[in-house]
């Protein structure tokens, strides 16, 4: 039980964890409270299950696309494009299913192989491009960033496509819960980082992004593909965007290219506040997770707490910085304590 | 007698307690909190919410939930945000209505009140809209704009947001008027070509980039006589004052605030087509304190009539813009007849 405990504190998660307890408890205490209006029950403004539901389902977009992008960030890449993915897919589906008649199982599946498709399409684009031009992944990106919008925009002529309903259905979808609770986000969410966490840790080739990041020449001397794993690295990048485009514009209901714009600032705030190195090797899918809810949960704060939200990026550009300095305060005592230990 | 007197105050405090005044708290959802058309309809609903708190004895708090740049997502979030912390009503101006309309439609199914102004969202379950009608507003500012040109010239479009239902509307009805200006035969468009769109551009809604795209098509069209703007962007930036030269390019925007005005007094935008965006604010929470406190039915579209603002009544806007709480107002215009 014990060592069951001690791992779960030396976690790297644990932390954050913590944190995220930490503002939630804060959050609770001072949120006030409100007469629900069909219940009569007065409910805490935010330890109810609407706003819980709503936090996370805020922050499932993000984590989403978080994970993909925390592949690319641990193989010592960055991926600018992950918000015009979203778009470009985001439309696409939206297009193609404007006037279909099929069957909702039939658009269901059309749309997910769409938003998939054109999605892991993208992140291939990347991927072969900067392995094929050499070229630093920022620029490739921040390129690919631009074109892919681009592409949203002139192929959406700029309208706001409403989706067919048996995608917001099914995204919607309440499982027997009270009205206004849609938890597939958050379901999709989770599973997305159990497979990207078993993926990073019990797979091989997940090991092989660690080992690039981490030293790319010894990572060459011993035989890794380098080439192949980035490639396979910005793919996932671009399919998790797929999967977070697909979810999003279900969930909203319509899709325009102007979706997700500045999205790639807040994902890769969040594999940075989960303790993502920007010089690879580094950080995990459940940080990013909590780090995407930590970053939502700071957003949610300054409304509960009725701060001005003009200053909303100033306190979360101020957050992530704290995050990431005491990150490496933590790192530097640990590796201190190891030494002194030797 | 002290220990009376201190039960007393208690025994009034908490019975003030008990007798609670009745609460009206409104969230108020514009596009973006940067634009000042947007400020002005806070002033007025913090106005009218302060009015009728007097006169009519309820607590009325308007909840300002505009994200800084314009997003329908964030949109929908914050209008799920305001139910799950118990708004009794929601007022909002729409930057991308399919995005807010399911939002929209889980806040009326949980008990609360919605509105749209400025930008509506029709297919949702809102009770009532408070705005123009924008493929009107299009076409009145054609209209003015081809009686300046003398019906004949080039005319650009400046629309802003691609995404704004009603900016796509106005740029829509600004083609429409166009239309009637243009000759029916070859023959006649030799004699006089008439009113000639050379594009539609759309820009991110700030000063500085509507500006810059201004510059920008009059470098790659040097020839346009007039634009037609359905938003008057770049006209808060002192850019154009400038770059315009009043003699040949002639410019008709929707929309009249203090930082226009020396637009109007230097001839490059002989006439402007104010909304009373102050309104939007007053009006609207009007009409929700009648739904909510009155019980009163209350239209679905409630129309904005727009103010011709031109040099002879510069003076008279001047001082209704310092009225509403502009503060930036000239002191040059205000003195104005």
């Amino acid at each position: 039980m014990n060592k069951t405990l001690r791992s779960l504190f030396n976690a790297q998660q644990s932390g954050l964890i913590l944190v995220i307890l930490l503002l939630g408890t804060i959050l609770t205490i001072f949120a006030g409270s409100h007469v629900d209006r069909l219940t009569g029950h007065t409910v805490n403004n935010f330890l109810n299950s609407h706003t819980l539901m709503q936090t996370a389902t805020d922050a499932s977009f993000f984590a989403i696309m978080a994970i993909g992008a925390t592949l690319v960030i641990i193989s010592g890449g960055v991926d600018l494009s992950v918000g015009s993915t979203y778009a470009l897919a985001g439309v696409t589906m939206a297009m193609v299913l404007r006037d279909s008649t099929w069957s909702s199982p039939a658009t269901v599946a059309t749309g997910l192989t769409l938003s998939l498709g054109i999605g892991l399409a993208c992140g291939l684009i990347n991927g072969a491009m900067v392995v094929g031009l050499r070229v630093h992944p920022f620029i490739i990106t921040l390129g690919t960033m631009w074109v892919f919008r681009g592409i949203a925009f002139v192929s959406s002529k700029a309208e706001s496509i409403l989706v067919p309903t048996a995608l917001t259905d099914v995204v919607k979808a309440q499982f027997g819960g009270s009205s206004a609770l849609y938890p597939v986000p958050m379901l999709v969410m989770l599973a997305m980082t159990a497979l990207g966490a078993m993926y990073l840790t019990k797979m091989v080739p997940g090991r092989h992004i660690y080992a690039v990041g981490g030293n790319v020449e010894a990572s060459r001397y011993s035989g890794l593909r380098i080439g192949r794993i980035l490639i396979g690295v910005y793919a996932l990048s671009g399919l998790a965007a797929g999967i977070a485009a697909f979810v999003g514009t279900s969930y909203y209901g319509s899709a325009s290219c102007a979706d997700a714009t500045g999205y790639e600032l807040y994902v890769i705030a969040s594999a940075v506040v989960g303790g993502a190195s920007l010089s690879g090797g580094k950080c995990s899918a459940i940080s990013a997770m909590l780090g995407a809810i930590l970053i939502v949960l700071i957003r949610q704060s300054i409304r509960t707490l009725h701060f001005d939200t003009n200053y909303e990026s100033i306190i979360i550009g101020c957050a992530i910085i704290i995050a990431v300095v005491l990150d490496q305060l933590s790192a530097r005592l640990t590796t201190q304590r190891l030494t002194n230990a030797k | 007698m002290k220990l009376r007197t201190v039960l007393l105050v208690v025994a009034a405090l908490l019975s003030g307690g008990a007798t609670q005044q009745q609460t009206i708290k409104i969230a108020m959802i514009a596009k973006s909190s940067t634009n000042p058309v947007f400020l002005a309809a806070r002033t007025g609903a913090e106005a009218a919410a302060k009015e009728l708190s007097q006169k009519l004895g309820v607590n009325i708090i308007i909840d300002w939930r505009t994200p800084p740049t314009e997003d329908g997502q964030v949109q929908a979030q914050r209008i799920a945000q305001a139910v799950n912390e118990g708004a009794d009503a929601i007022l909002i101006s729409c930057s991308d209505a399919g995005k807010v309309t399911g939002a929209i439609n889980d806040a009326v199914a949980r008990g609360v009140a919605v509105m749209t102004f400025d930008s509506d969202a029709p297919q949702s379950k809102r009770f009532a809209y408070y705005g123009v009608d924008d493929v009107e507003v299009g076409q009145q500012v054609m209209h003015e704009l081809a009686t300046q040109l003398g019906f004949k010239g080039k005319v650009a479009i400046l629309a802003g947001n691609q995404n704004a239902p009603n900016l796509r509307k106005r740029a829509e009805g600004v083609k429409k008027e166009a239309a009637k200006y243009q000759p029916s035969t070859p023959d006649l468009a030799a004699k006089n070509p008439g009113i000639q769109i050379v594009g539609t551009f759309y820009h991110a809604e700030t000063p500085q980039d509507g500006a810059a795209e201004v510059l920008r098509v009059m470098n790659a069209y040097p020839d346009i006589n007039g634009w037609a703007m359905v938003g008057a962007w770049p006209l808060f930036t002192k850019t154009l004052l400038t770059d315009l030269d009043p003699n040949k390019v002639k410019v008709v925007a929707v929309d009249a605030l203090p930082a226009e005005l020396p637009y109007v007094q230097k001839g490059i935008a002989p006439v402007l087509l104010a909304q009373p965006t102050y309104k939007w604010g007053y009006v609207s929470v009007e009409k929700i304190v009648d739904k909510l406190h009155f019980k009163k039915d209350v239209p679905a579209i409630n129309k904005m009539e727009l103010v011709r603002v031109t040099k002879e009544n510069l003076g008279a806007w001047a001082r209704q813009l310092k009225d509403w709480g502009f503060t930036d107002v000239p002191d040059e215009y205000l003195k104005l007849p």
